[in-house]
């Protein structure tokens, strides 16, 4: 009994089973700086042209809860924990109100950031992964996921040229280090370590970030397209 | 005198009163604050959905009727460990004792009422200490209606109006409140409550609590 309900516990139905939505479910994931909008931007206004009904959506961005975190972290008030689970309720309240509504009347949803944005940067804080993903239990999966894998370097240098890296960004919670900068290093480098791992574990589809903009674009607009056809939409 | 160890690492006690709403629990955690405090010990108290940071934006949520199941469930969530890690804990390391009016039980109850699962949201709060004591206040429902009605009025999200139960407040009430006690049946042998029957006076009430808790004191381990 116990075994089977741990096997359960640890089994992420949602986020590892096709859904079964008329829409399509579009996410880009990776640290700022890789380019993950620009992409998104440039993949909406194609849609758009050509006729597609699209909604874009993005992290952090709730109604509900997103002042409070945007305060909260002004402030350096919140622990790993309470973070992460603020960044929940904001998933899931997008989740529930905007995702799956527009997925059910068949729209293309634009993620900009989805769950995997949790994973990454809550393990990296030291949170357990196990936790955050039965956490984040509820999402459905992508019918496309691309990551933008970036050196933290080159991140560093496209976000920080006339700022330095912000608190939690640049994982200041953690005490790595007293310099942002070099604590920004070292924290990126676990989030696109973390990264690196879901790209088996959830099948998300590695881009290099340091690839030109239209080469980029003309690949994920290739993959858009087979996953629009596999669902019987010609574009 | 071995059973009185703590549950917990932590230098202080971590006690619980639970129950529905109207159960009594505020009362109760004043008195045994007081009595506690009378000899000397350090108390802090700490109430359900008070934490800085999020508290406020659950009750204007609630106001604007926001919350769907799992953003309802999610805050709660938020708030406890906001909680817990500033007040809470810290309290306990520095050998306090922690009295809480609701615990995670209380959200285990509500959530699991509102069609979460239950793993799911045991998964939520596995990593809250185990309370040293945890007192449930158990109160048969239409002695709660009763209470509630003749003090604060039936509110809501107590009466489950949200869930969809009913759209009759009274009847709403009596089911919701009724499934949140079935959920407190089972929470008391696996969480192992001292189940208290909360129509007895104000005064026997403490008077139990008060005794588990001085047999707690009297083995000396937070001297």
């Amino acid at each position: 009994m116990w075994q089977c309900l741990n096997r359960k516990r640890q089994n992420l139905a949602k986020l590892t089973e096709k859904h079964n939505l008329k829409g399509t479910l579009v996410c880009v994931e990776g640290i700022d700086g890789s380019g993950k909008s620009t992409q998104l931007a440039l993949l909406r206004d194609w849609l758009k042209s050509i006729g597609q009904d699209v909604i874009f959506t993005e992290w952090n961005s709730s109604p509900l809860i997103s002042q409070t975190t945007k305060l909260a972290k002004k402030k350096n008030l919140l622990s790993p924990r309470t973070f992460s689970l603020l960044h929940a309720v904001d998933f899931a309240d997008r989740l529930k109100q905007v995702i799956a509504p527009a997925l059910k009347a068949g729209f293309i949803v634009l993620a900009d950031r989805y769950a995997y944005t949790a994973f990454a940067r809550d393990a990296a804080r030291g949170v357990d992964p196990n936790w955050v993903r039965n956490v984040y239990d509820f999402a459905i999966k992508p019918d496309l996921a691309i990551y933008f894998d970036i050196d933290p370097k080159d991140a560093m240098e496209r976000i920080c040229f006339n700022r330095a890296p912000k608190f939690y960004e640049a994982g200041m919670d953690l005490k790595l280090s007293s310099d942002p900068y070099e604590s920004y290093i070292i924290f990126q480098s676990r989030v696109i370590k973390e990264y690196n791992a879901m790209v088996d574990e959830f099948g998300l589809v590695k881009l290099n970030a340091m690839d030109s903009i239209h080469s980029k674009q003309v690949k994920i607009r290739e993959m858009l397209k087979n996953v629009l056809i596999e669902k019987g939409i010609e574009v | 005198m071995e059973k009185f160890k703590r549950k917990h690492d932590y230098e202080g006690l971590l006690i619980v009163i639970e129950g529905t709403d109207g159960s009594g629990k505020s009362t109760q955690l004043d008195l045994l604050k007081r009595s506690i405090q009378d000899q000397s010990y350090g108390v802090m108290v700490s109430e359900w959905k008070t934490s800085r940071l999020i508290a406020n934006v659950i009750d204007d949520a609630k106001d604007r009727n926001l919350l769907n199941a799992t953003t309802y469930s999610l805050l709660y969530a938020a708030d406890f460990a906001d909680r817990l890690e500033n007040q809470i804990i810290p309290a306990l390391k520095s050998g306090f004792i922690v009295l809480l009016d609701r615990y995670f039980y209380t959200a285990l109850a509500r959530d699991v009422v509102r069609g979460q699962d239950i793993d799911w949201v045991k998964n939520l709060y596995e990593y809250a200490p185990q309370p040293d004591l945890t007192f449930y206040l158990d109160m048969p429902v239409d002695t709660l209606l009763k209470r509630i009605i003749g003090t604060t009025g039936l509110d809501y999200y107590e009466s489950g109006r949200d869930v969809g139960f009913s759209t009759d407040f009274y009847k709403s009430f009596e089911i919701y409140q009724k499934k949140c006690l079935e959920q407190y049946d089972w929470m008391k042998k696996e969480y192992d409550f001292k189940s208290i029957d909360g129509t007895k006076t104000i005064k026997e009430i403490h008077q139990i609590m008060q005794s588990e808790v001085q047999k707690i004191l009297d083995t000396g381990i937070l001297d």
